[in-house]
């Protein structure tokens, strides 16, 4: 008897099975969260609470997915691109988490600008104008930019296929728009970051 | 010393497979090209509106009008609504018409590129507050 096993017999884990184990994780990981620290507590306490925390992983979620297709899109740019599928998956993930976080931004602005003395854009304007006069406002249409790069980078990908491959300028193109998608969200992250430590919606 | 050379095994079963062969049609490179014309057609509508209601009073107001024609919470969101429906009109909107005229053009795809390149910098330049706040005031006349 042949005790050796034969590679083709193996069986690949499904996508339910996938599915399961990072539902399964993901719920712990809120049980454990939720259990040791209050839920409110970690929204924090202003009125713009759920939109930031909304906002705020969308955006982490973009920058995480941004970072592999940043790397990607430099391996398809020079040409020694394996995982060209994840790359065109990836792309597509990026362009949704994009408009995810603006839509998210957008219900945060309104807390934001709120026309009251405690808003962040009202306290900002008193005290250091800076903050919202160049950082913020620059912030707010650079973060838009990625959407349109990013939906364009997925289009490319998806429309021309494998032909990518051997064709370098759109590679080219295809890398350009990550890489310069990857930047307009590290400068809209950076300065969103700054902005709710200073004064929190 | 011994130098060791490793070598990818195109036929193992480790390896992974990077892509089936394209079975699609030779595409023009017009496609590309009109997608990234586009990208850039709304990054510099956003950029150009934006100096406007800077200038404006009226054309700052008119922008609002058109967020809260369709977006949720517009009133709060405030004329920054009008500036994204306007952009992501003009982006859209060239985007189908590029589409239809360059599609199935055979182009340039390195000089476009390079097209799109200058159109991002000049909109990343016009959207930084001290340059969009200084060209708003020329336009007012102050």
């Amino acid at each position: 008897m042949d005790t050796l096993h034969d590679p083709h017999e193996m069986k690949e884990a499904s996508t339910a099975s996938l599915v399961a184990v990072v539902a399964v994780l993901i719920g712990t990981a809120l049980a454990f969260t939720l259990a040791t620290g209050p839920f409110t507590k970690l929204l924090g306490a202003g009125a713009g609470a759920v939109p930031a925390a909304f906002h705020g992983m969308m955006a982490f979620l973009f920058l995480f997915v941004g970072t592999i297709g940043l790397y990607l899109g430099w391996r398809l740019m020079v040409g020694r691109i394996r995982a060209f599928a994840d790359l065109q998956l990836l792309s597509v993930v990026a362009a949704t988490f994009s408009f995810l976080a603006i839509v998210a931004g957008n219900w945060l602005y309104i807390y934001y600008r709120a026309p009251v003395p405690e808003s962040p854009r009202s306290v900002f304007l008193k005290t250091v104008p800076e903050v919202h006069k160049i950082f913020f406002e620059f912030k707010e249409f650079g973060a838009l930019f990625t959407l349109p790069l990013t939906v364009c980078a997925a289009f490319i990908l998806w429309r021309y296929g494998a032909q990518i491959l051997d064709r370098p300028w759109l590679r080219y193109s295809v890398a350009v728009l990550m890489g310069l998608a990857f930047f307009y969200l590290v400068v809209a992250f950076g300065l969103g970051a700054a902005v709710t430590k200073l004064r929190p919606a | 010393m011994t130098t060791t050379l490793i070598e990818a095994k195109p036929d193992s079963k480790n390896v992974e497979v990077a892509y089936p062969p394209s079975r699609r049609g030779h595409l023009t490179d017009g496609v590309a090209v009109a997608a990234l014309m586009a990208a850039v057609v709304g990054m510099l509508t956003l950029a150009v509106v934006n100096i406007f209601t800077a200038a404006s009073k009226g054309f700052n107001a008119w922008v609002h009008s058109i967020g809260k024609l369709w977006m949720p919470g517009a009133e709060g969101i405030g004329p920054y609504s009008g500036k994204e429906t306007l952009a992501l009109v003009a982006w859209l909107a060239s985007w189908v018409i590029l589409g239809v005229v360059l599609g199935g053009k055979e182009m340039k795809l390195s000089r476009w590129l390079i097209v799109f390149l200058v159109g991002v910098g000049i909109a990343t330049t016009l959207i930084w507050p001290p340059v969009f706040e200084h060209l708003a005031e020329r336009i007012a006349g102050h």
